[in-house]
């Protein structure tokens, strides 16, 4: 392609090499990638947290941990993990990094230096959560952090303390990813790349951009709050002092709630990109699209007490909130629907990226309509704090999260690392995957209908044949896990070459398609100059 | 600190307080592989029975529309049988359809949901108070209205459980209750935010030191009501089971006047009041 | 052009940069705003404090105010309601009263946080004036009377959600507000009831 061939010069440039090239690294690719890795280690101890979670609630009594606080640290750093470390690098920091550039034909992000240094902090973050658990007691409060449980009386040592830095310098890691995204966004997108002919992946971006840089900063007070109150003998949570303990839960839920669709947004993007490529047609109702996740965001911000139904708020704020949540069922019918739409009358290629998606719609489908369950104040004195909302918010958010991953990975591979993934092993893999977390967190409903509290390490006899199966699904997943791994491993090492610009054909119409596979060190040096449908129109225009 | 506490909390076991009652007429604790809510023994809970079965019908058509359209989707429109792709990109008639019938169905379930809500919050003719005290990890029950005694209701040791007790779910004092009452149940902790739950009641409300919340329950049938703290208190929040006994109203007078024996009183005169909590120090 | 652009880039971020920083300011003045919301809209549980002009009438609908009193296991103290519950007319101003004991052997001294239910009830009552304004300090083996005055405004009539409301809680919760190292240590004693670590 001779767009292409033109970029292709950027080959020439050189860059340093070795270690240097990683450490000192202003590049948007390479600094992906290094999200990506982040992630893949993050996920690898998270998911070994769950799993021996599993393993001890696989049958009632106690079997591995005798040690309860060092239960609750598992609770709360697989939570922590998961959020902060996996599911946000990946999709936010590594495919974002990776392809917001690309796709607007940018030659770059707008602060490279600013983008080295949001990810080591979050390098940085991840190495002191992973003290946090290590040093004292480790901080068994939950993700929620709820005080007065997390304050000094209850959680001595430096733990919580530990941990509160983690999610500090995690949080300044955000906002500056978000801004330099904002900022790349708005000042940087081709000519004639205009706003509506942005593909969905980058509105998505942009989106939880925004999320971030209004969410972040309230958990950031917040925990600086709580940070004074554990070390310096202020009251904000105290009711000693005449704080009072449920502010932090509307500060924390302020961030929690808007926190949620910044996990799962990107992954609309994602979904949407890929759904389009393999049904080989242009997403359905775009503009819905877009502003269908434009609203996601910003009804987010209004509907965070319904976490806190069983708090003691008054009826009529319960009803608000109710009717708030509610409202959200809206646009994310529009997104499903419109995925449907898409596929309808297209000309659907299962290749494994299409399948991940096909697995996103059914989880996302199912997460959410528990989640409208859960939305009704009245109903939710029946499943708060049960297993209903682990299962819920596991499919919604966790597993819908992670298959969107691992769709962009498959989708993605080729152009970031110029091999292809292995076929049938990558369709086994997500076969073994999907039945895994069905296994794993379907029955996890009933053992919340029937009333079992989360986080707990023993549980009522009762409540064993369903958590059995669970942890049967546990193990599944476990496989579905490490046969990723492996084909990342495999992938690099063996994985066939891709030489096409743009391996998936005709669908394929997003503008990092037009580079070279792999994508050459820089790109998009010579700004394309973008027509209707998003695709370049001349081989180059001048740059300056 | 934490090695202290190990020690204290597991099942100081008491075995005070004889049963009234002999046998219940209603277990109300999960059975092995239940997939669905309690048996409600109170209204709020059969009125969230009621309108669970209703979510449970709206849920699974939505659900299995979606599949149905999905796997027709696949079934129909692959790259196979659909070589050639359709490039319509929008329809605005279909999408105003998708964007009103999720909004009708929203509201179909708006409006009872708003109902049990406020059901949940009526005011009733409170017959009499237990007033609920969460603590690190057990519970201390109030009966203000009876002489205002007081117990704390500490969990029995696996290895002390009688035959037919279920684990982690009987205590030494359990809270015993009158039946077709209206009873207000003040909730408050001492240190931390616990949450007092008794699913087949379809009670659920935190405990949160330094505010008090307001309940209301009104026990349908006699029989043992089992729930667990449903906030994470700390190490041995999963050690903190509530147990609830339903018996008729004379079978309550009888076990007020026992209980009153049994546990200290608190009768308010102020002398006695120092020296009955000098000696509990 | 190239220049332009980067100026434009810069200001964008210097924008966004000022939304965090707007954003952090409002958490923490969600403190302040909160505590002030509460009282404003009785909002989880505040009751009016103000110091309100009585209503001018009294309607002759009768309500039982329930008295709770609670004491936190740091504080030893013994702090009971002296009247368990009283019936009140809306608007009647009333006296009730508690009584609390010091039944350790140091000074301590203890503020009381306060709350009202049923939620939708909490606006609509007004305490006039109350012991828990204050920090107090009680000598080992002190007990004083601590009354509460208020009154129940009939606009609750005029309420559709709360006019069914017919048994209202006031509960009170001690605190010890004095560090127990300092009240320990005989020498510092005197002090204890200056010690005030809660201006926060």
């Amino acid at each position: 392609m001779a767009y292409g061939a033109a970029a292709a010069h950027g080959e020439h440039d050189h860059h340093p090499t070795g270690w240097k090239r990683w450490v000192y690294s202003t590049n948007h690719k390479d600094i992906g990638t290094m999200y990506i890795w982040l992630s893949f280690v993050a996920a690898i101890i998270g998911g070994a947290m769950s799993w021996y979670i599993r393993l001890e609630l696989a049958h009632p009594g106690i079997q591995y941990i005798d040690d309860f606080q060092f239960y609750n640290v598992l609770v709360t750093a697989h939570g922590f993990l998961m959020v902060f470390f996996v599911v946000m690098p990946a999709m936010i920091g590594g495919f974002g990094n990776w392809f917001v550039p690309l796709m607007i034909g940018a030659p770059d992000m707008a602060f490279p230096r600013m983008n080295n240094i949001s990810f080591w902090l979050l390098a940085a973050a991840l190495v002191l959560l992973v003290l946090s658990t290590v040093v004292g007691d480790g901080p068994g409060t939950g993700w929620t952090v709820y005080p007065p449980l997390s304050n000094a009386n209850y959680q001595p040592g430096p733990s919580v303390d530990f941990g509160i830095l983690a999610l500090h310098v995690a949080g300044a890691s955000s906002i500056l990813g978000a801004v330099n995204f904002i900022v790349t966004i708005f000042n940087m997108r081709a000519p004639g790349m205009t706003m509506h002919r942005m593909p969905l992946f980058v509105w998505a971006i942009l989106v939880t951009a925004f999320l971030l840089l209004l969410a972040v900063p309230v958990l950031a007070g917040a925990l600086t709050m709580l940070l004074t109150d554990r070390n310096f003998g202020t009251t904000f949570f105290a009711p000693d002092g005449g704080g009072d303990p449920v502010l932090w839960q509307h500060l924390f839920w302020f961030f929690g709630h808007p926190e949620v669709y910044i996990i799962i947004i990107p992954a609309f993007g994602i979904i949407s990109q890929v759904i389009s490529t393999f049904s080989k047609r242009p997403v359905f109702g775009y503009l819905g699209m877009a502003y269908a996740m434009v609203s996601i965001g910003v009804v987010g911000f209004i509907v965070w007490a319904h976490h806190m139904y069983t708090v003691g708020l008054d009826a009529d704020a319960r009803a608000y909130f109710t009717a708030a949540t509610l409202i959200i069922a809206v646009p994310t019918g529009i997104k499903i629907f419109s995925w449907l739409a898409t596929m309808w009358g297209g000309s659907i290629e299962f290749e494994t990226p299409m399948l991940c998606a096909i697995g996103f719609i059914w989880l996302f489908v199912i997460g959410g309509v528990t989640g409208v369950l859960l939305a009704n104040a009245g109903i939710d004195f029946a499943m708060h704090d049960t297993y209903y909302v682990v299962a819920h918010f596991h499919y919604v958010m966790a597993i819908a999260a992670i298959f969107a991953m691992f769709a962009g990975w498959y989708y993605w591979i080729g152009k970031m690392s110029g091999r292809q993934y292995p076929d049938l092993l990558s369709k086994v893999q997500f076969w073994v995957f999907f039945i895994g977390v069905n296994v794993l967190f379907f029955p996890q409903h009933f053992l919340g209908l029937a009333g079992m509290p989360r986080r707990i390490p023993d549980y009522p006899d009762a409540y064993w044949g369903w958590n059995y199966v669970s942890s049967i699904g546990a193990l599944i997943t476990a496989v579905g896990t490490f046969m990723f791994f492996y084909i990342v491993w495999y992938t690099y090492r063996s994985g066939k070459p891709v030489t096409a610009d743009n391996p998936w054909g005709e669908g394929a119409t997003t503008l990092e398609w037009v580079v070279p596979s792999p994508a050459p060190f820089h790109t998009h040096e010579e700004l394309p100059v973008i027509g209707s449908g998003g695709r370049p129109t001349t081989q180059a225009a001048p740059a300056e | 600190m934490l090695e202290k506490l190990k020690i204290l909390v597991p099942f100081i076991a008491l075995g005070v307080m004889a049963s009234p009652i002999a046998a219940s007429a209603e277990e109300g604790l999960a059975k092995p592989w239940q997939m669905n809510l309690q048996d409600a023994a109170s209204p709020v809970m059969d009125k969230i029975h009621d309108f669970h079965s209703l979510l449970m019908v709206v849920m699974v058509g939505i659900v299995l529309f979606v599949l149905a359209i999905l796997g027709y989707v696949c079934f129909r429109f692959s790259a196979k049988r659909n070589p050639v792709p359709s490039k319509t990109s929008h329809n605005t008639l279909l999408e105003v359809v998708w964007t009103a019938v999720p909004i009708v169905i929203l509201i179909i379930i708006a409006i009872p949901g708003m109902r049990l809500l406020y059901f949940h919050d009526r005011a009733q003719d409170y017959e009499m108070t237990l007033k609920v005290t969460g603590h690190q990890w057990y519970w201390t029950y109030n009966y203000p209205d009876q002489g205002d005694f007081e117990f704390d209701s500490i969990p029995v040791p696996e290895g002390d459980l009688e035959p037919g007790q279920p684990r982690l779910l009987t205590v030494d004092n359990r809270v015993v209750l009158p039946v077709d009452t209206n009873i207000q149940v003040l909730i408050t902790a001492d240190d931390v935010i616990h949450n007092w739950a008794v699913p087949a009641l379809g009670m659920k409300i935190d405990a949160t030191p330094g505010r008090i919340n307001e309940r209301w329950v009104r026990i349908d049938k006699e029989g043992m009501y089992y729930g667990m703290c449903s906030e994470l208190c700390g190490v041995y929040h999963s050690f903190m089971p509530i147990q609830v006994e339903a018996v008729s109203k004379e079978a309550f007078a009888k076990w007020v006047e026992q209980a009153q024996e049994e546990f200290a009183q608190n009768d308010g005169s102020s002398v006695n009041l120092v020296e009955a909590e000098q000696k509990s120090r | 052009m190239k220049n332009s652009g980067q100026k434009k880039k810069t200001m964008t971020a210097v924008m966004l940069f000022s939304l965090v920083g707007g954003m952090v300011g409002l958490s923490f003045a969600s403190v302040p705003l909160y505590r002030l919301f509460c009282q404003v809209t009785g909002f989880g549980g505040t009751p009016n404090t103000e110091a309100v002009a009585l209503p001018s009438e009294v309607s002759d609908t009768v309500v039982t105010v329930n008295f709770d009193a609670n004491v936190n296991s740091d504080l030893p103290w013994a702090f009971k309601p002296v009247q368990r519950k009283v019936k009140v007319r809306l608007g009647q101003e009333s006296l009730a009263h508690y009584t609390a004991a010091n039944v350790s052997d140091q000074p301590v001294t203890g503020t009381a946080t306060f709350s009202v239910t049923p939620y939708k009830a909490a606006p609509y009552f007004s305490k006039i004036a109350c012991f828990c304004f204050n920090e107090q300090t009680l000598l080992p083996g002190q007990e004083v009377d601590m009354p509460v005055s208020f009154y129940v405004d009939p606009a609750i009539l005029d309420d559709p959600g709360a006019r069914d409301v017919k048994l209202i809680t006031l509960s009170y919760t001690f605190h010890r507000t004095d560090d127990e190292e300092t009240d320990k240590s005989s020498a510092k004693v005197a002090k204890a009831s200056e010690v005030d670590r809660n201006g926060g």
